[in-house]
């Protein structure tokens, strides 16, 4: 096992429903050791390729390394390292939280049934269910039952954790817990691949994402390198518009019309062009710059440019 | 690395408790508990010591000896309310995972789909043994309570003391188990087709039933061989002197080939599917 | 990524299932090398056949072209005990039965219903039948067994009269085998064709061709056992049917003594048990009711295979087969139609029986395929394996 290898690595990865593809040749390369996030709006493909990852379906075509397996085929020996959340949890609801977990436990050949009730107690407490362990699961509220599913995941120590929409149903102090959560697990050295409609929660957890949609994986890569793939705007409040908008042009941009009529504004398409040079320019032709503003474009942007819509929009 | 692998008796372990802590399986058996009770009750409050020479085999044998009651009731049970009950935990096996859901997690744990199927048919056919010895068990308690008991009369006019009587009547439920076995495969194939279990279940018992009028159909004589209920009645084998095995054997052939037949659909169909619910 | 390989299962274990199921009948079809024998050494083998102590199971299987009997008994097995009835099921529907022989003085034969049995244990001078649905025994006391033995069987089939070829209701392969051994006549021709397995085990097989155009029966093959000379099945052809009209063989043997204590037998406590009358008895009984002895004496008419037995004016009336009144009342009497009995159960008898009778000319015939039998309006009854128009002919003589 080489820590800097991937922990999960597609190539054309595609699963077809009839003619639709749900999944259009993705290529997903994450990293061991990061939080991924995996971002895309509603029925954009994120919980068929977990379950094609997991073995769960059969890929339509492309090739699936998890850990050091070759998916489906290793999955005896890759899944027991896998802790997995999947399009929500799922609970035999005439039985306890307790007896859930066991169950699941019981069905991987790889844990110890001596330390079954050890680990099944620790996870209880990981996603604080410890109370309500006893409790029949068809009296959990859907944050009890998502937190069941978290400690499913959690049973036994994993290399990779993949976790479908963790934070779904949760109340904001559970959203909170649970990211909390992925943090130390996270320090613990696990790799966590975790989906997500909600950008913000991406945004506040991981260190790379990859963005998904229709289908297709539009982005990939760590945070900064996406804000980076953005355009910078220049933003100059001046009383001299016109002269403004002629150093602009002259400096080739193209100044947009803005609401307001002491506002120019302009995309710095110009490769390196900095903001700085922009702003001396002004100066230089004597316009009365009273404000200058230099914004990278927001990730909410950027990621509404990529997928056409924003992210929480039932798709 | 994967830990060391151990043989996964767990499963099979929890699989039972799971069938055993659900109340459906124990309305179940309360239902067929109360064929027997009620069989017995019946006769002893009716029973005006004329034997009609209609109802049920063995149903006038049980004023004179309550051990009668447990093959009355067996032959009630056996077209109907046993495949009924087997239908209900066959349909449900692959089926009622997939409606919870729970098969997903079950699969990723990763229980191994041959192993889980493996591990379902064997709930199912410990449920057809559970079933068939609630049914054998009750009547004999029930009968010993309600009406005198002693040696038991065969088929064959000889008689056999109280202890060989049960010695032949847990053979008898052995056969009965194994005549279910090969409706059960034919529930698990069934419930890996879909993941409505109400579905799998109704189509399970009514295959039992299409199987049956089949069977009564003279015209097919040439099939009853193949069908998996040909041998169902046969039991009373148990009760000649000598004991008759040609029936036992003849069924369990035939079971295993349905066991066969349908175990492979079964693992062609779970094996390949996705899932995704 | 082809996936299609797991199906393989599906479609190789159903292929091996019916290759498996198709050579192991080829197996148990397959002609065994055997030394030639002529027709009449093999006669003479099965009649010096040494064997005297057996087991196995009988299955038993017809074909004659009539409705299905055992559809007009309940399922459950409460067949009735009625001796007609009895005799005439067990020659008509599918039997099984575990046959134990020891000797010519025990034997047991158990015939397999479902949920039922029926018992006949011939233990020396004791004769048992107990039928287990009506929890019925019969005894009888053999004074020497020739005899008894036939007193026991005129009992069972008091009323079969109008059956003569069912009267000997034979139990075993080798009593069938002697009933039709014992009708060859110059009319018969004798052959042995090849050799065949049964139950397992190489047979002869010995067939018995009629020369004759009126009878029913087409042939009657006999397989003997190559080792015993022990007769293992008897398969009887009928005329224009391509199935065998009825037959019976072992469908596995065993030439070991049987335990002694099969042929044991002591009623259940529970069960009605009736003393049959010797010989004797039934005379002096028939004397002191003043009735002739034996009015009934049929009449024999031709011979060879196309023999017709008539039994005389009034044995129809007294058999309560009257006829003309209500075509099927009186072979109600077969089908055993009892005064008290569920009126759906008369219903399908009388349909069935409906079905099964034809009028002709100067009464009403019932045809098998083996068999036909007349009865006149005038009261005859006659029956032979020949066709009812053979029959119409005779009674018109
Ligand atoms: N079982 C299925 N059969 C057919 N289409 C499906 C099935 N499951 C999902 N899809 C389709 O696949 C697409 C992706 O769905 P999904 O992976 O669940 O999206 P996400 O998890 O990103 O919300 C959707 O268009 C959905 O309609
Ligand atoms: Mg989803």
């Amino acid at each position: 096992m080489s820590a800097d290898g991937f922990a999960i690595e597609t190539r054309g990865l595609t699963k077809e429903f009839g003619r639709q593809k749900a999944v259009n040749s993705v290529d997903l390369a994450v990293p061991r050791g990061t939080v991924f996030g995996f971002l895309g709006p509603n029925g954009s493909g994120k919980t068929t390729t977990i379950r094609v990852l997991l073995g769960l379906a059969a890929a339509s075509s492309g090739e699936i390394r998890l850990l050091d397996g070759d998916m489906p085929k290793d999955a005896r020996a890759v899944l027991p390292r896998v802790g997995a959340l999947v399009e929500g949890p799922a609970i035999y609801p005439f039985l306890s939280g307790r007896a859930n977990l066991q169950r699941f436990d019981a069905a991987d050949r790889h844990t110890s049934p001596a330390t079954r009730n050890r680990r099944v107690d620790a996870a209880l407490e990981r996603v604080g269910l410890s109370h309500a362990a006893n409790k029949r699961a068809h009296a959990y509220s859907l944050g009890m039952k998502q937190r069941l599913g978290i400690a499913n995941a959690l049973l036994a120590p994993r290399d990779l954790l993949i976790l479908d929409e963790p934070t779904n149903g949760l109340d904001p102090q559970g959203t909170r817990e649970v990211r909390s959560l992925i943090r130390s697990l996270s320090e613990d050295g696990t790799t966590i691949f975790v989906s997500s409609h909600l950008l913000a929660e991406v945004e506040q957890m991981c260190t790379m994402i990859a963005v998904m949609s229709a289908g297709r994986l539009v982005a990939q890569g760590s945070l900064d390198e996406l804000r980076d793939g953005g355009t910078v705007r220049v933003r100059v409040t001046t009383p001299d518009v016109s002269d403004a908008r002629r150093v602009l042009t002259g400096l080739g941009l193209r100044p947009e019309p803005h609401g307001r009529d002491d506002v120019v504004a302009a995309e710095l398409a110009v490769p390196g062009l900095l903001p700085e040079a922009v702003n001396a320019a002004l100066v230089h032709a004597d316009v009365r710059v009273r404000g200058f503003e230099a914004s990278g474009a927001s990730l909410e942007d950027r990621f509404v440019a990529l997928t056409g819509e924003g992210f929480d929009v039932a798709g | 690395m994967p830990a060391e692998r151990s043989l996964g008796l767990s499963l099979v372990l929890s699989e039972i408790t799971v069938l055993f802590r659900r109340l459906r399986t124990w309305a179940m058996i309360g239902a067929l508990a109360l064929i027997p009770i009620l069989i017995a009750v019946v006769v002893r409050v009716s029973s005006d010591g004329s034997a009609s020479g209609r109802g049920p085999a063995f149903l006038d044998s049980i004023t004179q000896n309550g051990l009668f009651v447990s093959l009355t009731a067996l032959t009630v049970a056996i077209p109907l309310f046993l495949p009924l009950t087997i239908g209900v935990v066959a349909g449900d096996t692959i089926a009622g995972e997939a409606n919870l859901g729970t098969l997903r997690y079950l699969l990723v744990a990763p229980a191994g789909r041959i192993r889980l199927l493996l591990v379902k048919y064997t709930g199912a056919a410990l449920f057809c043994l559970v079933a068939t010895l609630t049914v054998v068990v009750t009547g004999a308690i029930i009968g010993a309570l309600l009406f005198p008991v002693g040696p038991v009369t065969l088929l064959s006019g000889d008689t056999v003391g109280i202890v060989g009587y049960f010695g032949r009547l847990l053979l008898l439920a052995l056969y009965v188990t194994v005549s279910l076995m090969g409706l059960s495969a034919i529930g698990l194939f069934i419930s890996t087709l879909t993941t409505i279990p109400v579905g799998a279940m109704a189509a399970t018992a009514a295959l039992a039933a299409v199987a049956q009028i089949l069977g009564a159909l003279p015209q097919l004589e040439w099939l009853h061989p193949w069908l998996f209920t040909n041998y169902w009645l046969g039991f009373a084998d148990f009760l000649r002197q000598p004991l008759v095995w040609n029936s036992f054997l003849d069924n369990a052939l035939l079971q295993f080939g349905y066991i066969a037949v349908f175990g492979s659909l079964a693992y062609g169909r779970f094996s390949t599917k996705d899932i995704l619910s | 990524m082809n996936k299609n390989w797991r199906w393989l299962p599906a479609g190789i274990v159903p292929v091996v299932i019916v290759t498996a199921a198709v050579s192991g009948s080829a197996v148990a079809e397959a002609q065994p090398q055997l030394p030639a024998k002529t027709a009449q050494e093999l006669l003479e083998f099965v009649a010096t056949s040494a064997e005297d102590a057996y087991s196995g199971t009988v299955e038993q299987s017809s074909d004659l072209g009539l409705p299905d009997i055992s559809m007009a008994t309940p399922p459950g097995g409460t067949s009735s005990s009625d001796p007609t009835s009895t005799a005439l099921e067990l020659l008509t529907a599918d039997h099984t039965a575990q046959v134990y022989v020891d000797g010519p003085d025990r034997a047991r034969v158990q015939v397999l219903d479902q949920l039922a049995q029926r018992d006949v244990v011939v233990n020396q001078d004791d004769v048992w039948f107990y039928d287990s649905s009506a929890n019925e025994a019969m005894h009888a006391v053999l004074p020497d067994r020739e005899s008894a033995k036939a007193e026991l069987e005129a009992k069972l089939q008091e009323k079969a009269a109008e059956y003569p070829e069912l009267q000997d209701v034979p139990r075993t392969p080798a009593e069938l085998a002697e009933v039709f051994l014992a009708t060859i006549d110059p009319s018969t021709e004798v052959t042995v064709d090849g050799t065949r397995r049964v139950a397992g085990r190489s047979a002869y097989e010995l067939r018995l061709t009629p020369e004759d155009a009126t009878t029913l029966i087409g042939s009657i093959a006999v397989s003997v056992d190559s080792e015993t000379g022990v007769p293992l099945s008897v398969t009887v052809q009928a005329k224009g049917q391509e199935d065998a009209a009825f037959q019976a063989g072992f469908s596995a043997v065993d030439f070991s003594t049987p335990d002694a204590g099969i042929f044991e037998f002591t009623p259940p406590a529970d069960a009605t048990v009736t003393e049959a009358p010797t010989v004797d008895d039934a005379r002096a009984r028939m004397e002191a009711k003043d009735e002739p002895i034996a009015t009934d004496e049929p009449v024999v008419i031709g011979e060879g295979w196309s023999t017709i037995v008539e039994l005389p004016a009034g044995t129809a009336a007294k058999l309560g087969v009257a006829p003309g009144s209500g075509e099927a009342a009186g072979m109600g009497d077969i089908m055993d139609i009892k005064p008290g009995m569920d009126p759906e159960e008369v219903a399908g008898a009388q349909a069935m029986l409906d079905q099964a009778l034809t009028e002709v000319d100067g009464g009403s015939a019932l045809q098998t395929s083996l068999v036909s039998v007349l009865v006149t309006d005038d009261g005859r009854i006659l029956a032979g394996a020949v066709g009812v128009d053979q029959l119409v002919a005779a009674a018109q003589r």
